[in-house]
């Protein structure tokens, strides 16, 4: 679903001392089936603009559209619910969100609220559980025995099991190991690619959106900053600085070496080691 | 809905009643509950209201501000004032309103109730809006000192009503963000029969009591590797102290006590 944000402004608490522009003014584009990464920090109005995305929140000024849904202040929004059952959204830390007797309960809440069939939600469980890397035994436990770890996969299944067209991710892998880091963000990236998902990333992680976006959008003080392709929007040392963001060390690794020995190797999301193997091709290149 | 709840809330400022002693703001309040109750007429009503909306003024917190916040209350008072209109029958009958007969005295107690009843309101909101959490126990705990004489926990008290207002926003806010997320995942919290609105409170309390107790227990764990170990012998980085303007607040409000005395009908 194309998503589209039109003069998008937002104010906490309008009228009250407490009053606080999230955001001002911001419009963007995100087409159908791309993995978008919205960056910013702490305040920066990252958290408000994605509970556009399914309603939670109406813009006090300007328009969503997503998909052929709208929002905006004056109207009342038809078929939210439908709306939220095609946007996904894992919430920053999301399991606090698990409540159920047993982890099979609590992953079939979500699709049982927008009337998916039982047998259906059966199936969808038995899919979903290797995907996130959780095993079957697992089901019949309370969600409350497991790690954190654990706990985090439970409640990303149980908003997967809702099967949305929009993916919503909200800082997914804060306070995991950099190993559970890693698992997470490649099944989101997986998932995004074998089903079409439209995903929206709201990080401050420069590695993760260097990696998987191929858009980015960076936020500041509830202004757009910056946007554009991530190898673009992500070299600009300069720019980034200003609002105390680092270019990714990949890119950062890449310029050094451009400047090092006057050879340019365009950043195409290659590993390490394809980096590795290019550089020597490159290296050697020159010797001879 | 949670995003005009004031109850509870400090708006930060140094107007004049900020800087009042929160020991002399309580003595106040607690002297106007109970002077609120000797109104009975126009004047006494007068002076009250009068003495209330300029120390709201005074404070520099838009009053349309803590209007809205009073939101949840509203209804108790237009609750009380349809009561107070449809039982009183005292006076002359006024008009009709479909078969029941409405009496002067009605209009006249109904609003006299819903006054009294703003005013107690309005002006205890007032403590909690210009005096901090922090303040407001420890003025409890300096007044309740005298209780230690009888092997009464004063500090122990004190501390359990710090903590609970300080996460009284905590817990507002968790519950905004788990309700929120409970929303994504399809739970209907505004509309649908009243049973199925009751069993949509489930998944919001579970994890709230959850990530509540966990809080409580890192709390405590936090404060022992503090060295807390309760009252005795811990000195204050506060010292509450009363100033001049104190006195003339004191003096102030026993002026206007005495009018309420003088205007109000025998």
């Amino acid at each position: 679903m194309d998503i589209t944000f039109k003069d998008v402004s937002y104010i906490y608490q309008e009228n009250s001392p407490f009053a606080h522009k999230a955001l001002d003014n911001i419009s963007f584009h995100i087409t159908s089936g791309s993995f978008v990464a919205i960056i910013g920090h702490t305040g920066s109005g990252k958290s408000t603009l994605l509970q556009h995305l399914n309603g939670l929140v109406k813009p006090t000024k300007g328009e969503v559209t997503i998909g052929d849904y709208h929002l905006s202040n004056d109207k009342k929004i038809r078929n939210i619910k439908e709306l939220r059952s095609k946007v996904g959204i894992v919430f920053q830390y999301p399991e606090h969100q698990l409540f159920e007797e047993t982890v099979e309960k609590d992953i079939a809440f979500g699709p049982e609220n927008f009337g998916v069939e039982k047998s259906e939600i059966q199936s969808r469980i038995q899919e979903i559980l290797p995907a996130v890397g959780l095993p079957k035994e697992m089901l019949e436990r309370s969600p409350f025995d497991l790690s954190g770890g654990q706990m985090r996969r439970v409640a990303i299944a149980g908003v997967l099991a809702v099967k949305p067209k929009v993916l919503v991710l909200d800082e997914p892998t804060a306070g995991l190991d950099p190993r559970g880091q890693k698992e997470i963000m490649d099944m989101f990236y997986d998932l995004h690619q074998k089903q079409g998902l439209t995903t929206v990333l709201v990080t401050h992680s420069m590695e993760d959106a260097v990696k998987y976006a191929d858009h980015v959008i960076i936020l500041n003080k509830g202004n757009k900053y910056m946007e554009g392709k991530p190898e673009e929007v992500l070299s600009d040392q300069k720019a980034l600085n200003k609002v105390n963001l680092d270019v990714p060390e990949m890119i950062q690794f890449l310029l050094a070496f451009e400047k090092r020995f006057g050879m340019k190797i365009p950043y195409e999301r290659q590993s390490v080691q394809k980096l590795a193997v290019q550089m020597q091709h490159l290296l050697k290149g020159a010797e001879s | 809905m949670n995003e005009y709840m004031i109850i509870g809330q400090y708006v930060p400022g140094n107007s004049f009643v900020h800087r009042i002693d929160p020991r002399t703001k309580i003595t106040i309040i607690f002297f106007f509950v109970i002077f609120v109750f000797f109104a009975n007429s126009v004047g006494s009503y007068g002076i009250l209201t009068a003495f209330a909306l300029i120390t709201t003024f005074i404070t520099r917190i838009p009053l349309k501000f803590i209007l809205k916040g009073l939101t949840p209350v509203w209804f108790l008072i237009i609750f009380t004032f349809s009561l107070h209109l449809i039982v009183t029958k005292d006076g002359t009958v006024l008009f009709n309103l479909f078969g029941w007969e409405i009496y002067s005295g009605g209009v006249i107690q109904g609003v006299a109730i819903s006054l009294r009843f703003f005013l107690l309101i309005l002006f205890t909101s007032l403590l909690t809006l210009t005096t901090t959490p922090i303040e407001i126990t420890d003025a409890i705990e300096d007044m309740l000192a005298p209780l230690n004489k009888i092997k009464f926990p004063v500090h122990e008290l004190a501390l359990m009503m710090s903590i609970s207002l300080r996460f009284i926003p905590t817990l507002m806010q968790e519950t905004e963000k788990i309700s929120k997320a409970q929303s994504s995942r399809g739970v209907d919290f505004r509309t649908g029969p009243l049973k199925e609105r009751i069993k949509a409170v489930v998944p919001l309390l579970v994890p709230l009591f959850v990530s509540a107790f966990k809080r409580a227990e890192e709390l405590a764990m936090a404060m022992e590797a503090r060295g807390y170990r309760g009252g005795e012998g811990r000195t204050k980085l506060r010292l509450l102290k009363i100033q001049s303007i104190d006195i003339w607040v004191y003096l102030l409000f026993t002026c206007v006590i005495i009018g309420l005395f003088l205007l109000r009908t025998y």
